[in-house]
């Protein structure tokens, strides 16, 4: 093995997992009421200007009123909960009372996210420059209680979908919106919930990328595309919960042992920063061409336009 | 005779006209008493499926007003969506059932229980909570359901039997079966019945739709009948003869369906080429199940060959791998002599044979295009690179005018049609645009009688004067029957026959369907 | 509160033109309203948005802007989106690149004509491209994963391995310092220079300082042409055509007839990156020369440009040249107006996520109309 298990890399590891994890998680959840997420990397993005912005400008406010300034990185995951939670509201309304293409409001969110993103935390980052003092502390507690909160959000949303009545709703949203309507479902109200929810976890999550897990922001890091990981991830996993956390384990690991090979062996930063992409494509590729697809379908209804009064022959 | 006390559900002067200018419902009005099944007869776009569509609130309506008994008083109400018509304790059931295939019954019950609040469950209480009540209702009513099997594991009779079971348990006041016993087989039909009498006894009121006037006349106390979105008359069933109301159902064109039969009398020919030719075919479904299990037929020039059976059979299977569609497991399909069985539908339509679909708007048109675009596509399949449109323009052109398709010209858009005009361009360029043979899954499913009938009778015509080989498979029995020279019964992924159409009861084939 | 949609009973007039109006300007304002709660005064914003429709400089973009639309537009009349311009584009010019600088490097004495490596460079880029983008399109036909992520993600890698192979391979000889590929010779390049002239009517030099725009960037506009031209012969004549336009709408119609969808779909999408690898070839020999280091920073962003020409022209190759003069002006009054020190970019991404989210929320508006019940 090239890559030793030491306390860094256990964190690096547990970072990379929450993150990856909780915003596949909430992502997830979003698409399984049957909506199409395009905007994943905008949001991704837009979630980590906020929390950079709130971070620093928390702590020092904090610092001015006396209060341990460990709760600003904490005030900033929520904030940049809260804010995707509000994008999602939005979609959801959207896509679910106007016959609208959800590739296109997707797409066109993932534009505004970046910029949006961009002006967020440009400020902070010009005036501070490294925001590490900002980030989350640097220990293995609380790296550990980042990727268990993760899991435990998972085992929740689990229980969520698959015991509740508000899951069956839910995934009812997915498969077959019309039919649900029609067995009492409140569609949009459902939709609407499940957006909330699925967002904010993903907006929580994607401030762990750099509070937590990169230590480091620049506007420059909106071409990253790690929102893409994120939606293969949840792609090849077929939005499962339980299943996410194999793969956004297993992904995460990769993107840090890319980057360790990078550091150990010389290898060419550029074809390192290739593996993921390649990597996703292949899952993809694995996901589409073996019995993998059957079982671990999309809802059928995903990304189609929801639309009442359609004449029907 | 009623009171007003005794009425759960009035309609006045409804109005409901969609895009297009199609004029669904034309100042309906209606009463449903408690304690009656009222039968709602009349033809594909007489208006029926959308009164209840309005009373259960998949539509609202342009104007009008629906009252419903609330506490022994007609109250006005505005029904907006399906969850408020439940509250007043509407269902309805549709000939499709409206349920989620990969979630398992008991998931697709609590639905609509949680939506209700039945029982003062949340939105956050388990699911499983409701099984031990399904399983109770299913003991009551005989039914055989496993609550945490998946929806797409059912039959379709389980399917409907799931829909019966969701508004007994809501308690449902008033039961909207929109064509829902049409299509099963006939002792299911009768269970059904038997539970409407006892719904019935119980003070609920349940409004039949129906485009087959035997069924009104077997289980109805009044039926009322509709056309072009107007409600012609409402009788006492006992009161009435069937053809005195199927002259108010088609007026004058009762005259071309009394002529059916002769029209559709087949002349005596000696038998021809054999031209489909299927040996022990064996194919699987979507979700992997074996639905055609060593299936044998043979179709010949000039003939008509019908497929009898309850939805589900393998019917739907079997046809897409005759036409190239499906890939089966084993067995052979030979068309014109040539083995066609893994090659592709490409092949399969270059020796001239073409397919009405089973899903019409799914695989049978594009509805974005115009006419002239859905023409073109089979019709320009022996092409080359580039289209002829002057030669597409005037087939399309010479369809439009034959089979009457109400459209403002080729170029209209189809979705600017109705139902029934779109069902006629899709079914026609089919018809005409077959050469050898043409095979066929409900070709009049949608379409209203007499345009059913022009199609039967085009279908007869291209198969005597072209000798065009045509194998049918439809649910409606009778017009398997009406047109068939053979008749086979599927059952279970096997087919059963040939039997004679005109020697062989009705009885002994519906037996096949149902054992 | 209830809003209810209705289908039009007749489809909006001039719905199109309607809809892309509309989308511009409210898209204008939400962008002016954010960029003013950043600080930036409005008027500025809206001057630098007006001027930018006429400067010179908008010329280049339009014409590779409608290049790229028309590509695009093949593929989405199709209901294929491809968002993989970005890779098609400049992986087409790896073919270029190699023979304009080693297979034919004119140090070892070139014996071939430049016309002919100028040719091979196009067709080679166009092939290249085209495969890229089939490679998507397989992976969508045959195993029916989405089109979009798989094509963002091929931009990725694109970006990756051309910078890799700038860093190594491709590395330049005479760079000065800097890391990119050399500058092909000029003797390949495809330019027109007209030459500086003085003139003392503004009007007049106005419109010559437009000339010389068009004239060093002629090749586009060629390209352009030829682009429209084919789309429009294959959607008016072609069997293709017919079949292109009923896949985007119902592939399983097409499916029922015969028609092997998987391969018309790789087919459209190898076709639609064959016009944008033409673009992308077209553009390294016209106007970028090189390939620079760390592309996914430098590039202008056309590929993901073009998607919202097309969609702006709502599929009527018509309104592409039109669509794509629209976006032109608002990316070069982006890049006018500095914010957060990265040349306009956020500027950029904020105005076209603005134009295309009042597009994607309006666009239903030909077909159906609102009624909100109180």
């Amino acid at each position: 093995m090239v890559v030793q298990v030491t306390p860094d890399f256990l964190m690096r590891l547990s970072a990379a997992f929450s993150t990856l994890y909780l915003v596949a998680l909430g992502h997830s959840l979003f698409e399984k009421s049957g909506m199409l997420n395009l905007a994943i990397d905008g949001l991704f993005f837009l979630s980590t200007g906020i929390s950079v912005f709130t971070a620093v400008t928390a702590h020092h406010a904090l610092v001015g009123v006396g209060v341990p300034t460990a709760l600003a990185p904490l005030l900033a995951t929520l904030l940049a909960g809260f804010a995707s939670m509000l994008i999602g509201l939005l979609m959801a309304w959207v896509l679910t009372n106007l016959p609208v293409s959800h590739a296109a409001v997707g797409f066109s969110l993932m534009f505004l996210g970046y910029g949006l993103g961009i002006l967020a935390g440009y400020r902070v980052r010009l005036e501070v420059g490294n925001i590490r003092p900002y980030a989350y502390p640097y220990e293995l507690s609380t790296y550990l209680t980042a990727a268990t909160t993760a899991v435990a959000a998972g085992l929740t949303i689990h229980y969520l979908l698959y015991k509740t009545n508000f899951g069956a709703a839910i995934r009812s949203c997915g498969e077959n919106p019309h039919a649900a309507s029609s067995l009492g479902v409140r569609v949009a109200r459902v939709r609407m919930a499940a957006a909330a929810l699925g967002l904010f976890i993903l907006g929580c999550g994607a401030s762990l990328f750099p509070l937590l897990w990169q230590r480091y922001w620049d506007v420059k890091t909106y071409i990253l595309g790690y929102g893409w990981f994120a939606f293969t991830i949840a792609l090849a996993s077929g939005r499962h919960p339980l299943l996410l956390i194999l793969f956004a384990a297993i992904f995460g690991g990769l993107i840090e042992f890319a980057t360790s090979l990078q550091a150990l062996y010389g290898l060419q930063v550029d074809l390192a920063k290739m593996i993921p992409f390649v990597v996703s494509l292949a899952l993809m590729v694995v996901y589409g061409a073996t019995r993998l697809r059957k079982i671990l379908e999309p809802p059928s209804s995903l990304g189609k336009t929801y639309y009442r009064e359609e004449r029907s022959v | 005779m009623h009171s007003d006390d005794s009425v759960a559900v009035s309609v006045k002067g409804l109005r409901k006209v969609f895009p297009g200018g199609v004029t669904a419902l034309d100042d309906v009005s209606l009463d449903v008493y408690s304690g009656e099944i009222l039968a709602l007869l009349g033809e594909n776009g007489s208006g029926k499926s959308t009164l209840v569509k309005v009373l259960y609130g998949v539509y609202v309506p342009d104007s009008g007003e629906v009252r419903v008994n609330v506490g022994g008083r007609l109250t006005k109400v505005h029904i907006r969506e399906p969850i408020e018509a439940m509250r007043y304790g509407i269902v309805l059931v549709s000939q499709v059932p409206q349920l989620i295939d990969k979630l398992s019954v008991a998931e697709n019950l609590a639905l609509t229980l949680s939506s209700l609040k039945w029982k003062g469950s949340t939105p956050l209480s388990r699911v499983s909570r409701f099984s031990r009540v399904i399983e109770k209702e299913c003991e009551r009513l005989g039914f055989k359901i496993d609550p945490n099997e998946k929806v797409y594991n059912l039959t379709y009779t389980q399917k409907q039997q799931v829909e019966l079971l969701r508004s007994l348990v809501i308690d449902a006041r008033v039961l909207l079966l929109d064509e829902v016993l049409t299509y099963l087989p006939t002792r299911e039909k009768r269970k059904f019945y038997d539970i409407l009498l006892k719904l019935r006894g119980e003070g609920r009121s349940i409004v039949l739709i129906t485009h087959k006037l035997p069924e009104a006349f077997e289980v109805s106390d009044r039926i009322a009948v509709m056309r072009n979105g107007k409600i012609l008359g409402v009788v006492n069933t006992k009161d009435v003869t069937l053809r005195e109301v199927r002259s108010m159902m088609f007026g004058a064109a009762a005259q071309l369906l009394a002529n059916d039969k002769t029209l559709l009398r087949k002349a005596v020919k000696a038998p021809k080429g054999e031209e489909i030719v299927v040996e022990g075919l064996h194919v699987k479904d979507d979700y992997g199940r074996d639905v055609v299990n060593g299936v044998n037929l043979v179709v010949r020039s000039g003939e008509i060959v019908g497929i009898a059976g309850v939805a589900g059979n393998g019917q739907r299977e079997l046809l897409e791998a005759v036409v190239g569609l499906r890939r089966p497991e084993r067995g052979t399909v030979r068309i014109a002599g040539l083995d066609i069985t893994k090659k592709g539908a490409k092949l399969v339509r270059s020796l001239g044979v073409s397919f009405i679909p089973d899903r019409p708007l799914e695989y049978g048109c594009s509805i974005d295009h115009s006419v002239l675009d859905n023409v073109a596509v089979p019709f320009s399949l022996a092409n080359g690179m580039l289209l002829k449109w002057d030669r597409l323009r005037e087939v399309a052109e010479k369809i439009v005018s034959e089979y009457q398709v109400v459209a403002p010209g080729v170029e209209a858009s189809l979705k600017s049609l109705s139902g029934g005009n779109i069902m006629k361009v899709v079914v026609s360029k089919e018809i005409e645009s077959a050469s050898r043979a043409i095979v066929a899954y409900n070709p009049t499913r949608a379409l209203d009688e007499v345009a059913a009938a022009f199609v039967r009778q085009r279908i007869r015509v291209k198969a005597e004067k072209d000798e065009v080989a045509v194998l049918m498979a439809s649910e409606d029995l009778d017009e398997v029957l009406l047109m068939s020279d053979a008749v086979y019964v599927a059952n279970s992924g096997r087919l059963y026959g040939p039997l004679d159409p005109e020697s062989t009861p009705r009885e002994e084939v519906e037996k096949l369907m149902v054992m | 509160m209830r809003v209810v949609v209705l289908r039009r009973k007749k489809e909006l007039r001039y719905g199109a033109l309607v809809v892309s109006g509309l989308s511009l300007l409210l898209g204008l304002l939400i962008y002016v309203a954010i960029i003013g709660f950043f600080g930036v005064n409005p008027l500025d914003a809206l001057a630098s948005i007006a001027r930018a429709f006429v400067t010179p400089t908008v010329v280049k973009d339009l014409l590779v802007l409608s290049m790229l639309g028309y590509a695009l537009l093949v593929a989405f009349k199709a209901s294929l989106w491809n968002i993989g311009g970005e890779g098609q584009f400049y992986i087409s010019m790896l073919p270029g690149i190699v023979s304009t600088l080693y297979l034919f490097n004119l140090e070892q004495g070139a014996v071939v004509p430049p016309f002919a490596v100028v040719l091979l460079s196009v067709i080679g880029g166009s092939l290249l491209a085209a495969a890229w983008a089939a490679l998507a399109g397989a992976i969508k036909a045959y195993l029916q994963i989405d089109e979009v992520p798989v094509t963002v993600i091929m931009n990725y890698v694109v970006y990756y391995l051309l910078n890799f192979l700038v860093w190594g391979p491709l590395k330049g000889k005479r760079t000065f310092g800097y890391l990119r590929t050399d500058e092909i010779p000029g003797v390949y390049r495809l330019n027109i220079r007209l030459p500086m002239l003085y003139i003392s009517d503004p009007a007049l030099s106005f419109l010559y300082s437009i000339a010389r725009q068009v004239a060093y960037y002629s090749s586009f506009l060629v390209g352009a042409f030829l682009a429209a031209v084919f789309v429009w012969w294959v959607f008016k004549f072609t069997k293709l055509g017919l079949y292109v336009r009923i896949m985007g709408s119902n592939p399983n119609y097409l499916r029922a007839t015969g028609v092997n969808t998987k391969v018309l779909a790789v087919a459209t999408m190898a076709l639609s990156g064959a016009m944008v690898g033409f673009a992308g070839s077209l553009y390294l020999l016209t106007e970028l020369g090189r390939l620079p280091y760390e592309l996914e920073r430098q590039t202008a962003g056309y590929g993901y440009l073009a998607v919202l020409v097309t969609w702006l022209s709502l599929l009527d190759y018509r309104l592409v040249p039109l669509s794509a003069y629209v976006v032109s002006a608002l990316r070069n009054a982006g890049t006018t107006m500095q914010v957060a020190g990265l040349g306009g970019v956020e500027q950029t991404l904020i105005l076209i996520g603005s134009v295309l989210l009042v597009y994607s929320l309006t666009r239903f508006l030909i077909e159906y109309e609102v009624k909100v019940e109180w």
